[in-house]
């Protein structure tokens, strides 16, 4: 197999664009069943190709390793604009176009933008990937950017900020959260921008954005499907073959001073309950403790058996309801906690009942048979989560972009297996401290009316 | 692959894919019929009865339970719509055997316990008030709401404060007793499962259930006011407006169907239809611009969907109300007909690229009743439709007059430039987003 790769990469590599020569890097298992194969352009294009039979379908994604932490303040969200003027016009096609004929293939297409990267994914039916390579390729380098449509999508992104953060109470609240609990490092902004940067951009922002960030070096590409793979290296060889590398600047890294002090805040929004949001200072996600901390906030927060829903919303019937994750970034981040009040409960009522709970963790050792159930429920999550092309793209591309390994989820769920009660508590008490958290008190404008409503 | 992408019919109410891809099963079982069974005044019983079987398997407490599910890697949920009571899962394989002795727990030897209902209701008026933050949800039910008034698919699956208060154990064991019954019950398995182990599991099911009598579904078909009727529900502070604007759709054993559901694909379908081009890509007005033709038992609404900031909602409703006459007057072209047929019948195949997701389809099949072969057929019906059926079908089932359009907004901004920019508009309501 592996002298055949060699020779037909040879043979490929003998006629390959000036920057599109093709090698093999390495091979990963994925799972039991499928595994990764690396291969790298001359130009820095890394490709991962899992071959996955199981359906006549390939999933095909392109991460770019910028994201909002690439910003500066000013000129916040411009990663998630310009990730909406990847879907206009490039050279030589009509706007429009590109999702024209991605659909009339069948195709579903999205993408993404969050803190450390931005992805677009493309499901297609197998005999219409050369499609697919054509067109990304094409938007790699040749996208065009006029001012009418930056306009309008500027319009579409405040839209759709209004939608998910302004008319939206958990959103704007989650927004204020890392706004208080960051100072200096990046992610004190969030990935949609501020609405006046929004507003601000201008075409040459975006221009800017694009030359210094959409390289071939500055990106992977994920296929998993039904594909022949001598085929689609020739594809992708010859498609993404004449697009040079370009000189990535160094990113501005400024890291987090550590928190000394807690910090709280009030607001008062148009809802008839109160609520409360809580975030923690929390580990990179390749941190040993990532996986020891997600694991203990799955006991606590995690399904219906966890101990936050069984004390505040079963037991003393607090909450609507309670949830909490450990945000997976490539730099320490926030481990966040939103709780809705039921009618008549008040946000420092919710915060004493999960600080009462937080504070046992910190105490008692977690039980095995509590962290035999969050083991299930982590692995339940991640074997859930593959059952797609798409699900599967999503999960490489996502771990092999911050992390730099393809197949960490596995690793993560073999040491998640080998994590015991000392691990756990360990991780409670080096996190759970009240002045390394931001405290949101949520105030309902809309109390009282509670009672009237719901028919 | 390892054996045939097939859904097997083992029996008639037993539908089966093995699938050796992952070591994960997933399950459901289902009950031929929903909500419409809520008693008179008590929307959102039979959702109550889900939940509380769930809840109360085997005689358990729900601690009990919610801790035996979660520790043998499964997810379960009581899922209610207006015609169907589905328990859905997902277990690792490994654990099936329990998750099936926990399901004919669930569903065979649930004690439903008074005590475990009182503080389900409570949880349960506690979620509806949070719903009211969500003004997307808030619009579709004010939508449903008001377009079937008087109707059975008026009533909220979901469930009413006066509805879940007035719910008794009695009322739910009633409930329990002539719904969950063998003769209502449909079984579909898809994944890491043995044909042989999953008519064990649905007989075993079966036999552990107390027999009653198959439920008819004697709901009348809904009928649409006429004229065009705007009910704008007022809430506070609102940057944008959630609009939908609709009225009578389809039903999946009409003739014009397929060649339906290939016109509104074209209209606002996808991503570059008709709506989404105008409203967002055009005028940047909206982040999201669909419309949908949704189907059940009975006829159901036709409806398009946008949320533009509040100084645009009046633009934004004339220019739909526009959009849809010149639809029906003019019809689709032969280019867009033959891209939406192409769309649609290439983009199936992610209707169908897991064992799980055919099963479903086969399940959506049975307990919709949809007519024989809808989607063995699915893709050669599309191909079939042509210009003239497309263009007619729009003529015929859609209305450009007979129109609800429902809002959420604030009234203050919003209400008086929409009501001035709705042609022929014949009735106006304003309601406040926690009336009744």
């Amino acid at each position: 197999m592996a002298s055949n790769r060699a020779a037909r990469l040879a043979q490929l590599n003998a006629n390959a664009p000036e920057w599109g020569a093709v090698s093999h890097v390495e091979t990963v298992p994925f799972g039991g069943r499928l595994k990764i194969e690396r291969f790298r352009l001359k130009n820095g294009l890394e490709l991962l190709a899992c071959e996955d039979r199981s359906a006549p379908v390939v999933a095909y994604h392109t991460w770019f390793r910028v994201g909002s932490r690439h910003e500066r303040e000013g000129k916040t969200g411009l990663a998630h604009l310009f990730e909406h003027l990847m879907f206009n016009e490039v050279e030589g096609r009509a706007s429009g176009e590109f999702d024209r004929l991605l659909e009339e293939a069948g195709a579903e297409s999205n993408a993404s933008t969050w803190l450390d990267w931005t992805q677009y994914n493309i499901a297609i039916p197998k005999e219409k990937i050369g499609l697919v390579i054509g067109l990304e390729a094409e938007r790699m380098s040749r996208l065009v950017l006029r001012e009418p449509q930056v306009t309008s999508e500027k319009e579409v992104v405040a839209n759709e900020r209004r939608f998910r953060v302004d008319d939206d109470v958990e959103g704007s609240v989650s927004e204020l959260l890392w706004a208080t609990a960051f100072n200096r490092h990046a992610y004190r902004w969030p990935t949609i921008g501020w609405m006046k940067d929004i507003e601000g951009f201008t075409t040459d922002d975006c221009a800017d954005f694009y030359r210094t960030y959409y390289a071939p070096n500055n990106a992977t590409l994920i296929v998993v499907g039904d594909y022949v793979e001598s085929a689609l290296l020739e594809k992708i060889a010859r498609a993404y073959g004449a697009i040079p590398p370009s000189m990535l600047p160094v990113e501005d890294y400024q890291a987090e001073p550590p928190q000394t002090a807690e910090r709280r805040s009030e607001v008062k929004k148009p809802t008839p309950t109160e609520k409360l949001a809580v975030g923690y200072h929390s580990p990179a996600l390749g941190d040993f403790d990532h996986l020891s901390l997600s694991l203990l906030v799955d006991v606590l927060f995690g399904g219906r058996a966890s101990r936050m829903h069984q004390s505040l919303v079963r037991k003393q019937e607090l909450a609507a309801d309670v949830r909490a994750s450990v945000g997976p970034f490539r730099d320490p981040g926030l481990f966040e906690i939103f709780a809705s009040a039921r009618d008549g409960h008040r946000a420092e009522e919710l915060l004493l009942a999960i600080d009462q709970e937080l504070e046992r963790a910190c105490k008692d050792p977690i039980s095995n048979e509590e962290i035999e159930r969050a083991r299930a429920r982590t692995e339940l999550g991640l074997i859930a989560g593959l059952e797609t092309a798409e699900g599967k793209a999503s999960t490489i591309g996502f771990y092999e972009t911050v992390l730099g390994r393809p197949a960490a989820a596995f690793e993560r769920l073999d040491a998640i297996r080998r994590l015991g009660p000392s691990d756990l508590l360990r991780a409670a008490r080096r996190y759970f401290s009240d002045s390394a958290r931001s405290v949101i008190f949520v105030r309902a404008e809309l109390a009282g009316q509670a009672q009237k409503a719901a028919e | 692959m390892s054996q045939p992408n097939v859904v097997s019919q083992v029996e008639p109410n037993l539908l089966v894919e093995p699938s050796q891809d992952l070591p994960l099963v997933s399950v459901s079982v289902a009950f031929r019929m929903g909500a419409l069974e809520d008693p008179p005044g008590g929307e959102g019983s039979v959702r109550l009865l889900g939940r509380l079987m769930r809840r109360s398997a085997g005689g358990r407490s729900a601690e009990a339970n919610d801790a035996l599910i979660e520790g043998m890697g499964a997810g379960l949920g009581a899922d209610v719509t207006q015609s169907t009571v589905s328990f859905h899962g997902s277990v690792i394989a490994r654990s099936l055997d329990r998750f099936g002795e926990f399901l004919i727990d669930a569903l065979a030897r649930p004690s439903l316990p008074e005590d475990e209902l009182a503080r389900l209701k409570r949880e349960t008026l506690a979620e509806l008030v949070e719903t009211l933050d969500d003004d997307r949800s808030l619009a579709r039910r004010w939508f449903r709401k008001t377009l079937f008034a008087g109707h059975p698919y008026g009533r909220s699956a979901g469930g009413t404060k006066a509805g879940v208060e007035s719910a008794t154990i009695d009322s739910l064991r009633a409930l329990y007793r002539r719904l969950i019954v063998p003769e209502n019950l449909v079984v579909a398995l898809a994944g890491d499962v043995t044909i042989e182990r999953a008519t064990r599991f649905a007989a075993e099911l079966a036999s552990a259930l107390a027999r009653g009598e198959r439920l008819v579904d004697r709901t009348p078909e809904p009928s649409v006011r006429a004229g065009r009727h705007l009910l704008l529900v007022d809430k506070p502070e609102r940057t944008q407006t959630q609009i939908i604007i609709g009225g009578s759709g389809s039903h999946p054993a009409d003739p014009d169907h397929f060649a339906l559901s290939v016109a509104n694909t074209a209209f606002g379908g996808t991503f570059t239809a008709r709506l989404m081009q105008e409203v967002r890509s055009k005028r940047g007005w909206s982040y999201g611009a669909y419309s949908s033709l949704p189907y059940d038992r009975r006829r159901q609404a036709f409806s398009m969907w946008t949320f533009p900031k509040a100084a645009d909602a009046a633009a934004c409703i004339a220019l739909e109300l526009e959009m849809l006459e010149k639809l029906r007057r003019d019809g689709l072209s032969k280019n867009e007909l033959a891209w939406a047929k192409r769309y649609l019948v290439r983009s199936h195949a992610f209707a169908v690229d897991t064992a799980a997701k055919r099963v479903g389809l086969k399940l959506d099949a049975t307990l919709y009743a949809l007519p024989a072969g809808y989607y063995e057929n699915y893709t050669e019906n599309l191909r079939a439709v042509t210009l003239e059926q497309a263009n007619r079908a729009l003529k015929e089932r859609l209305s450009d007059e007979d129109l609800l359009l429902t809002l959420v907004g604030t009234e203050a901004l919003v209400g008086k430039p929409v009501r001035d920019a709705i042609p022929r508009l014949e009735g106006s309501d304003v309601v406040r987003y926690d009336a009744e």
